[in-house]
């Protein structure tokens, strides 16, 4: 078997050698195409993960708030279910908004292997200086647990999430809101809330710019001095989950929903349009880089098509001397695999290259330099590779059969 | 009284038609191990055809053609293709060697594809057999870099490279020189008579035909007489 192997692959070897040119040009059809699938591919995927990476790192993995996807059943409904009760003009009890038992739940959370919970209380104060009033939707923190939970820590341009807690009053504001504002590192703004409680709050950090998930009318406080300042002491009403596997995010909120009924959005789900945007693109992108390795195949197999033609009396001796139809299909085949795997080596070369070049361009952003983000995993390599391979056998498989099938009578009769 | 290594029965083979056009019409022959058969006739009469039917090469329409007891038209083509390989060898008018293969290479072809000896064996025996053609020294070289009478010697070396119990020949002799033609037959007879082998040989040539032990004539698609020439001792 492997002796016949052997010599199937001499044969297809020769057929090569001698068609030299075409071979060629068929091995730089598929290196062009491997290559430029790689480049593009690793641009689109980078830029895809960094993107992904950025919605699931920016804010925490799961944020269960005080709503509720569905009104809460009224206190008959609930005291006979099954029963024929119609209930009209009762008035619905203004509850205090907020996670009710909210410690039991963050115990939940915590309990939950590699998920860790950072409470916290968002509301809106005004900022007024100089007769001009900015609104701020305010987040009061525990920092130790906040900076867990999302990477808000990161995003600082000057002081450190600590110095909420060591500075009374201390606030992170943009850095956007502080030049409309006039005011920098360690000025004070004074904040009034909606029930009429004013404070002077003290700026401890600033948030880069650009960063529009956190944007430029958004600021952090300390959880309890964000609870005196909107008149809401010991409640919160948003917990934070970070979980150790982020794609676990989605079964994990909805169990957290399904215990407690409070509304618990993954980040998947916070980024429904966004991620079904990245679903479309990807589609778009694969259907262009496979023209790309079709159109290489053709060139697989145009050169094995006239190989064939040109080999047509070989073909008929070898199958005079013996050879099966298999045999030659098999010839055939295994041309268009060398040509398909020569060109997959080349190609790799080719896209390292370009990717090498790709990530060594510089773009300044916010005031600071980046490089593209790249996918250079060897799953784009194993993917390019085995679409050439695929395109490349098929290409040359048509080609192939229909060597199998040379009435050898008609060639070595009417041979000169 | 040796049994043929090939019988013949009303084989038939025509071509798609209305009516059918007849190649080879009921044709009977046994074909015998030791013994130089000619097939000769006038263009057209279905010589190679025959041939060729005989060679497993082409699908008889008809009849039935026994090697070893079995019937050839029944089996499927993998199954002709490895009876082709294993015993039958085959010399054409032309040389019809592979033209990016060494003469070494061409005469190893059959015998790697059997795959029975060793890489050495395999070549030490194509080594021999171009010896026994007289190219000992010219195995490396590409059939464009041969004589005619060379490539036709190199091609009935590669006929005989897996050893086969049956070689056939089409014009093998056509497109050579007097000279070569003559080495040629003297090989031919020299197969059959002294290496025991059955030897079948469409011929024009009415000279070689002389020299075969059996003459077989065609006309027409059949076979009008088949002649003992040189019985055997």
């Amino acid at each position: 078997m492997l002796a016949r192997f052997s010599l199937l692959v001499h044969i297809a070897s020769r057929h090569l050698i001698v068609r030299r040119r075409q071979t060629l040009v068929a091995t730089s059809g598929v290196a062009v195409g491997v290559g430029f699938f790689l480049a593009v591919s690793a641009l689109m995927v980078g830029s895809q993960n960094d993107f992904v990476r950025q919605l699931i790192d920016v804010a925490p993995h799961i944020i269960i708030s005080d709503e509720l996807r569905s009104p809460p059943p009224q206190p008959g409904i609930a005291a006979y279910p099954g029963g024929a009760v119609q209930l009209h003009g009762y008035r619905i009890r203004n509850e205090v908004r907020g996670l009710k038992d909210w410690q039991r739940i963050l115990s939940s959370v915590n309990a939950i292997p590699g998920a860790i919970g950072s409470p916290s209380l968002s509301g809106a104060v005004t900022l007024r200086l100089g007769g001009r009033d900015e609104p701020l939707a305010i987040v009061g923190i525990e920092p130790g647990l906040e900076a867990k939970v999302s990477s808000i820590s990161d995003k600082l341009r000057a002081g450190h999430l600590d110095d909420l807690e060591r500075v009374q009053g201390g606030v992170i504001i943009g850095e956007e809101l502080a030049q409309r504002l006039g005011r920098g590192m360690g000025d004070i703004v004074p904040a009034t809330a909606a029930n009429g409680t004013t404070r002077s709050l003290r700026i401890v950090a600033l948030v880069k710019k650009g960063n529009s998930q956190l944007g430029s009318s958004s600021g952090y406080m300390l959880l309890r001095e964000a609870q005196s300042l909107l008149g809401r002491p010991f409640i919160i009403n948003r917990i934070g989950v970070k979980l150790s596997d982020p794609y676990a995010a989605e079964t994990v909120a909805a169990g957290l929903e399904a215990r407690y009924r409070y509304k618990a959005q993954s980040w998947q789900e916070r980024s429904a349009d966004f991620l079904s945007l990245l679903l479309t693109r990807n589609v778009i992108m694969y259907t262009v880089v496979s023209a790309i390795l079709l159109v290489a195949s053709f060139g697989i197999y145009t050169a094995v098509s006239n190989s064939v033609a040109d080999k047509r009396r070989d073909i008929a001796i070898l199958r005079s001397m013996g050879f099966s139809q298999g045999d030659l299909q098999l010839v055939f085949v295994l041309e268009g695999m060398a040509l398909a795997v020569i060109g997959i080596l080349l190609g790799w070369a080719l896209g390292f290259g370009l990717m090498t070049i790709l990530g060594s361009l510089e773009f300044s952003i916010g005031g600071e330099i980046q490089h593209m983000p790249l996918d250079r995993s060897p799953r784009q390599y194993a993917i390019a590779a085995a679409a050439s391979l695929a395109a490349g056998v098929l290409a040359a498989w048509l080609p192939a059969r229909k060597a199998s099938r040379v009435d050898p009578v008609d060639i070595l009769r009417g041979a000169v | 009284m040796t049994d043929p290594v090939l019988v013949a029965r009303h084989l038939r083979r025509e071509l798609p038609g209305d009516p059918p056009p007849v190649l080879v019409a009921d044709a009977d022959l046994a074909v015998m191990p030791g013994r130089f058969t000619a097939i000769v006739g006038p263009s057209g009469c279905g010589k190679s055809s025959l041939l060729y039917l005989l060679g497993l090469i082409d699908r008889p329409t008809g009849g039935e053609l026994l090697f070893d007891g079995r019937d050839l038209a029944q089996m499927s083509g993998d199954e002709r293709a490895a009876i082709r390989l294993e015993h039958f060898g085959f010399v054409f008018q032309f040389h019809f060697l592979l033209p990016e293969f060494t003469a070494l290479e061409n005469v190893m072809l059959p015998l790697r594809r059997l795959g029975r000896l060793s890489s050495r064996e395999v070549e030490a025996r194509a080594n021999s057999l171009l010896a026994d053609v007289g190219l000992a020294e010219k195995g490396w070289k590409l059939p464009e870099k041969l004589s005619g009478g060379e490539r036709q010697r190199v091609a009935i070396a590669r006929a005989l490279a897996n050893n086969p119990r049956l070689v056939l020949g089409d014009e093998p002799t056509g497109n050579l020189d007097s000279v070569n033609s003559a080495r040629v037959v003297d090989m031919f007879r020299a197969l059959a008579h002294e290496q025991g082998r059955a030897v079948v040989c469409v011929t024009h040539d009415m000279g070689i035909a002389d020299l075969a032990d059996i003459r077989v004539s065609m006309l027409d698609g059949r076979v009008i007489e088949v002649r003992e020439q040189n019985p055997p001792s």
